[in-house]
């Protein structure tokens, strides 16, 4: 019980919402960072995978790279960056990058793939060329998918971006970081809160989104052309 | 006119898809391109927009090799149904309808103005305008997918089994639609089915093909269940054929009889009197809607001033249209009747004659001639 009292009282004292080190200006630098990385990982996965998905060129290479990125661990990379770029904020974007990739590289493909084949066929029947096939046919249909992609991503965004504080450019992760130098477990916590806090917003976010991306006709979960 | 000079389709692992296909479909008409599965129609449609190109011949549309003209600009020109529809999940029933016109560049109003023309057309309400696909009924969806092809007036319709996912019934209805829009619009239409039974009804003229993609016989319904050129043609129309032949004959011809007929008030002893050896009395109200059969037994049993109408009479089954139905209506309602004998009603279904078995025998006989 102590321990709530005590985060309480940290979330309380009025020195915690003002200044270079307060709340507000870390959850900015945070929400920055994120949306920043979130928004790189989506002009590069999300053209990459409709053009994988609707050529059918490239899938295997797409999903066994994603696959493989996966894999990899999110703080050596970035370790691996600042090593090669020094500090700041690229290696963090770069890192975040590598993470938010994969989940909206496979569901893009994967979206654009699972449109019905005899949709495309109606489609390339009607006399749409290949462009218009993909914005008006396949894209549409995928959409649910890719937000999936993007939600998981940028789930993981949030959460990750903590790593932000190891290379000195702020964002909550600072909490936690100086938490742990000075043994303050009141402030760790305070800092992990409100990175849980941020994500389920960024959760809420994509609820949002997909009532206003998602044509009708493809929710209530009616699949694809049935 | 589409012309199909040795049009060939060879796939690289072997099939030969379609062999050798020589071919004219006239303009205006329907022609079926009818057959069991795997015999090469979808292929032989497909090759008219291009979406399969034939490796061997040519297909020719009004004189014209389809491969000088731009693929996509060549489909937008065409009608394009495909089984189940195809309609695009995404968009409501409106701006399904209004793709092809929105590809050619029409702006979105005058397009969707279009579709709600088209929507009438082809019986949906304009209520049923923002609906998506998914709320629509399999009938409901072919009807947008019939829209969807007919949106930019193009003068050729392909259909490929566009009715084939749905109940007979439906499917009735919208063959009878089909018929009804072609009197009006004049399209020329090649339909793909493998209902022999659809090719008849909706054919002017039916390809029949054969497996390995060949043409078995090409010919008006009425030749081709009247002389099937070979076995296999044969056995594929159905050895009911002699049957369904009979569709194409008018009821109309048929003699009827008014002398076994009778009000509900006649008074059994006089009709019993009347029938002159006739085994059964049709009895009839005032208006001469019908009511059920009387035998011959059962008058002679029952005292002579009984009113026809309070006897237990035998259930008259179904009728035939006189003035509209054929004469394969006629021996249908025939068979399915108790007493072997067919009641013909005019339009407003009232009783114009019965139609006795040698009657009806003689009339069959000389369709047979
Ligand atoms: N892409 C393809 N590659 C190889 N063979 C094919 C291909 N498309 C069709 N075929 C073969 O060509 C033949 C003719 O096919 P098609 O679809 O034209 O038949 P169909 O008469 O329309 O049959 P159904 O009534 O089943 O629709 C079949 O044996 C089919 O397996
Ligand atoms: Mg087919």
């Amino acid at each position: 019980m102590d321990i709530l009292i005590e985060l309480f009282a940290w979330f309380a004292d009025p020195a915690r919402w003002t200044g270079g080190g307060g709340v507000p200006a870390r959850m900015g630098e945070h929400v920055y960072y994120s949306l920043l990385g979130l928004l790189l990982s989506a002009v590069v996965a999300v053209p990459l995978g409709l053009f994988t998905g609707h050529t059918g060129r490239g899938g295997f290479l797409t999903t066994s790279l994603a696959n493989f990125a996966r894999a990899l661990p999110t703080i050596g990379v970035l370790f691996l960056i600042v090593l090669a770029a020094g500090i700041g904020l690229v290696p963090v974007l770069c890192a975040l990058v590598a993470l938010a990739v994969p989940p909206i590289l496979v569901n893009t493909h994967e979206g654009v793939r699972g449109v019905e084949p005899r949709l495309r066929d109606a489609a390339f029947g009607m006399g749409m060329r290949g462009h218009q096939v993909l914005l008006r046919l396949e894209l549409p249909v995928a959409v649910p998918l890719i937000l999936i992609g993007m939600r998981t991503a940028a789930v993981q965004v949030v959460a990750t971006a903590t790593i932000a504080a190891y290379v000195g450019v702020g964002g909550l992760g600072r909490y936690i970081v100086d938490g742990q130098a000075r043994q303050d477990l009141t402030m760790m916590l305070g800092g992990s809160v409100l990175v849980v806090l941020l994500a389920v917003l960024t959760t809420l976010l994509f609820a949002g989104l997909r009532r206003l991306l998602v044509a009708p006709g493809l929710r209530t979960g009616a699949v694809a052309g049935r | 006119m589409i012309t199909f000079e040795g049009a060939a389709k060879l796939y690289p692992d072997g099939t030969v898809a379609v062999d050798a296909l020589d071919l004219t479909v006239e303009t205006g008409q329907t022609t079926v391109f009818v057959g069991p599965s795997g015999s090469g129609k979808t292929t032989s449609l497909r090759m008219i927009n291009r979406m399969v190109e034939p490796t061997g011949g040519a297909v020719l549309i009004d004189g014209q090799d389809v491969r000088l003209r731009d693929p996509a600009a060549l489909r937008r020109s065409i009608g394009y149904v495909i089984q189940q529809a195809g309609l695009f999940p995404h968009r409501t029933v409106r701006d399904n309808i209004a793709t092809v016109p929105l590809l050619l560049g029409w702006g979105r109003a005058r397009a969707r103005a279009r579709a709600a023309e088209l929507m009438e057309l082809v019986g949906l309400e304009p209520s049923q305008a923002r609906r998506y696909p998914h709320q629509l009924s399999g009938g409901q969806q072919q009807r947008v997918g019939v829209a969807r092809a007919l949106a930019a007036d193009p003068p050729i319709l392909l259909m490929d089994e566009p009715f084939s996912a749905v109940d007979p019934v439906v499917r009735a209805s919208l063959q009878d639609e089909l018929l009804r829009l072609q009197e009006e619009l004049h399209k020329t239409v090649v339909f793909v089915t493998h209902d022999i039974d659809e090719a008849v009804r909706l054919g002017d003229r039916i390809a029949v093909f054969r497996p390995g993609g060949r043409l078995a016989q090409y010919d008006s319904p009425e030749r081709l269940l009247a002389a099937p050129r070979d076995a296999f043609v044969e056995s594929f129309v159905g050895y009911d054929r002699g049957v369904r032949r009979l569709s194409f004959f008018p009821a109309r011809e048929l003699s009827l009889r008014e002398d076994v007929v009778f009000g509900d008030d006649t008074a059994a002893g006089a009709a019993a009197a009347s029938m002159r050896g006739e085994p059964w009395a049709l009895v009839v109200t005032g208006d001469h809607v019908p009511l059920g059969w009387a035998g011959a037994g059962q008058l002679a049993r029952v005292p002579a001033d009984t009113a026809l109408g309070s006897l237990d009479l035998a259930p008259y089954g179904h009728t035939f249209a006189v003035d509209t139905d054929s004469l394969r209506a006629a021996l249908d309602a025939a068979v399915l009747s108790p007493a072997g004998r067919a009641v013909g009603v005019d339009a407003a279904g009232r009783v114009v004659g019965v139609v006795s078995q040698e009657d009806l025998g003689t009339a069959l006989w000389s369709v047979t001639e």
